[in-house]
């Protein structure tokens, strides 16, 4: 029995020692990523990369998936955080992140700051410092069936078109038998998206330093936004999603259901492999105000605590190379000259991602805003699923979310 | 020498003692693993818990201690709580006598049939080893507006169905009726308990000449009082704790009318990372549920008998 204890512990001390050995020979770099598939194939091929030009380094790729921001909080909570990992949430996190304006002041030869758009390096700071790197974007835009346009005789959408004109276009899709629609309204829209309508109509959901929401979110001009797409649900222009079925706009589009479908880079694939042709039309506009864009941003920051800072900071810098940005074919390059490189500023389809950016520079999305945005854009959440579901009396329920909100906006 | 005689025994009885010791920890050590998980996973979390309850608690950042103050604009202030806990009653009271009769009427013909009672006890008891997410799909596709099943069904007898999961008016009474699902391990308590009735009550009951019904409520329900209580209060926990088939079914919509209590907790602490706050509903709901199982025991004194109980006469009561 003594015999078999001391091989036990000699083997356990002999693990250990080799544990001890591996983690000097190798300095490891912990990247979390919420992305999975695709997206996380070629982030592991970056981390790769990085691996090769910095030899005794070890890449650990933690994709947390579903439930990031948990598993990520959980982390911060136990005190052991990831060194470099994707962010969006920066107000809910950026008392925890460094700060990377030195940084790149310092490496500016190398990043070349002014070769990322301004709206995407915004949504990156608060207070008027900047926490990350914007790594992969996305705008908003209008895809549509080229076969089913051709088919109904419905002249396509084209530039500088506006909701009037996709609601005169959508009517004419409508099929009851079919179950066939022009297009579709979603009844639980994700509130940071849908921003980008009021901004379109010149209002916004709160003031810009952050304490007023009465006279924005229920302003007439948000109403007549919300107003419009019930509208189009009870006139049937529209298909409404979400409404006690899960079928998206996304199946709908890529069965031949819709003709048009509002949604961003992340449907394209798939879109793409449905294989119909189809074209991508800007948002439409409010009359003769121009159209704005949600910016859907992701971006990499370093935990304040990190592991190890520098090395995190070189990756942060390799993950926002030229090199690795042109890798990222699952969102859009975040560098201007990459973009123009690929010739997608010039492309039909990439187009309208980018000519949009140029007008969504504007405006500040509402969470950067203020630190209870997540409880009142729950509140918002309803209203705006309240009008889908009676089809009407926007501003009623606007006010209803204001008057709910404000106990939350001190 | 009287000291060396008095040593002697002396020596035996702290020997004797020593192997009391080992005699009475034996117990303890063979339940060790379930006394430090007891104390590391049970006490502990529900220590910190409470203390947590007292404090601004954000994941990230700062904790600062706010006293009384979760609880105060959690009662005072937030619309949510009411609504939530409101939501959270009415199942409760829907689920939990449903849940019971519906048991024990499935226990009773369980208990009497005589054609194919094991296949039968397994088919009803099927349903409640599903765990909550395969449940939650399966009733998705069951309640779905154009592809539904349910409505489907209702399509061939001329009806339109509803919008089950997507009309506020609907959505509680389908997750009820989800829920319900899964009452196969109350029947299984109960029918137990019925198994566990002597024959000779109801042999005896025969010859005197009482009739059925007569059987069912002074010989049956008194003797599964304690069966039916135990599943009385399960059954009220478990409601008060609903929240994987609404969080997974209708996320709380439509217009949170399933928006149920733990998952205005869950949300406190997992959506907006407000921990202390999310403690504070914590307590709350232990609170509530404390109270009422203790009201229900209270009250179950007076009608049930457990076995070996001896009762004053009713003379004996007035007294």
């Amino acid at each position: 029995m003594p015999d078999m204890k001391t091989t036990i512990i000699g083997s356990l001390l002999a693990l250990s020692v080799a544990g001890a050995a591996t983690a000097r020979a190798e300095e490891v770099l912990r990247f979390a990523t919420w992305d999975t598939g695709e997206s996380l194939a070629i982030q592991q091929a970056i981390a790769k990369k990085f691996e090769e030009k910095h030899p005794g380094v070890k890449v650990q790729v933690e994709p947390y998936a579903e439930g990031y921001d948990q598993k990520l909080v959980a982390a911060f909570g136990a005190g052991n955080p990831p060194d470099v990992m994707y962010m969006w949430n920066f107000p809910q996190y950026y008392t925890s992140l460094m700060s990377l304006d030195e940084l790149i002041a310092r490496d500016s030869a190398e990043i070349k700051p002014d070769d990322f758009p301004e709206g995407l390096m915004n949504t990156a700071r608060i207070e008027g410092k900047t926490y990350g790197m914007p790594s992969g974007f996305t705008t908003q835009v209008v895809f549509y069936n080229k076969e089913m346009f051709a088919k109904a005789g419905v002249e396509e959408p084209k530039e500088g078109w506006t909701w009037d004109d996709l609601r005169a276009k959508a009517a004419k899709f409508r099929d009851e038998a079919g179950k066939v629609y022009g297009f579709a309204v979603d009844a639980k829209p994700d509130p940071y998206d849908f921003e980008q309508f009021l901004w379109s109509n010149g209002t916004k959901y709160i003031s810009d330093d952050g304490k007023e929401i009465d006279g924005y979110m229920n302003s007439d001009a948000a109403a007549a936004v919300l107003g419009m797409f019930a509208d189009m649900a009870r006139k049937e222009e529209a298909v409404t999603l979400h409404l006690g079925d899960e079928t998206g706009g996304d199946t709908l589009f890529q069965g031949g259901k819709i003709a048009m479908f509002q949604s961003a880079m992340w449907d394209k694939a798939d879109i793409d492999a449905a294989g119909f042709s189809y074209g991508v039309a800007p948002l439409p506009t409010f009359g003769d105000r121009p159209a704005h864009s949600a910016l859907g941003v992701s971006a990499i920051s370093i935990a304040k605590d990190a592991a190890h800072p520098n090395l995190a900071w070189e990756f942060v810098k390799f993950f926002s190379s030229p090199e690795s940005v042109a890798m990222r074919v699952n969102d859009l390059p975040v560098r201007k000259s990459v973009a123009e490189a690929k010739g997608m500023t010039k492309d039909p389809v990439y187009k309208p991602f980018f000519d949009i950016l140029a007008t969504s520079n504007t405006e500040r999305h509402a969470y950067l805003k203020n630190a209870n945005w997540s409880k009142i854009q729950d509140n918002l959440a309803r209203a705006i699923e309240a009008t889908m579901i009676e089809q009407g009396n926007a501003k009623a329920h606007l006010d209803d979310a204001v008057k709910r909100s404000e106990r939350l906006l001190k | 020498m009287d000291m060396a005689a008095h040593a002697e025994p002396k020596v035996d009885v702290v020997r004797r003692r020593r192997a009391n010791v080992g005699r009475h920890l034996a117990p303890f050590l063979f339940i060790s693993p379930w006394i430090l998980g007891f104390l590391f996973f049970t006490l502990g979390p529900l220590c910190f818990s409470l203390t947590m309850s007292f404090f601004d608690w954000p994941v990230v950042g700062e904790r600062t201690f706010v006293g009384l103050d979760n609880y105060r604009s959690m009662f005072m202030e937030d619309p949510q709580f009411r609504e939530s806990l409101w939501i959270t009653v009415k199942f409760a009271a829907i689920y939990v006598p449903f849940n019971i009769v519906m048991s024990l009427l499935l226990a009773l013909l369980l208990h009497h049939a005589t054609f194919a009672s094991g296949f039968f006890r397994t088919v009803f008891y099927l349903p409640s080893v599903i765990s909550g997410v395969a449940l939650v799909t399966i009733w998705s596709w069951i309640y779905s507006r154009e592809y539904g099943l349910l409505n489907f069904m209702l399509s061939l007898v001329g009806i339109d169905g509803p919008n089950w999961l997507g009309d506020p008016s609907l959505a509680l009474v389908a997750i009820i009726v989800a829920s319900l699902w899964g009452l196969g391990g109350t029947m299984l308590i109960l029918l137990t308990g019925l198994k566990a009735i002597p024959k000779e009550l109801y042999e005896a009951a025969t010859v005197s000449g009482v009739p059925g019904w007569a059987q069912m409520l002074f010989i049956t329900l008194p003797m599964l009082g304690p069966m039916l209580i135990f599943t009385f209060i399960t059954s009220i926990i478990s409601a008060f704790q609903q929240l994987t088939i609404a969080l997974l079914l209708t996320k709380g919509g439509p217009l949170g009318s399933t928006y149920f209590f733990a998952m205005y907790i869950y949300d406190n602490a997992f959506k907006y990372f407000d921990m202390g706050y999310a403690a504070a509903g914590s307590w709350v709901m232990f609170a509530i549920v404390l109270t009422l199982s203790l009201v229900v025991m209270r009250w179950s004194a007076a009608w049930v008998y457990y076995e070996g109980e001896v009762r004053p006469a009713d003379g004996d009561r007035d007294a």
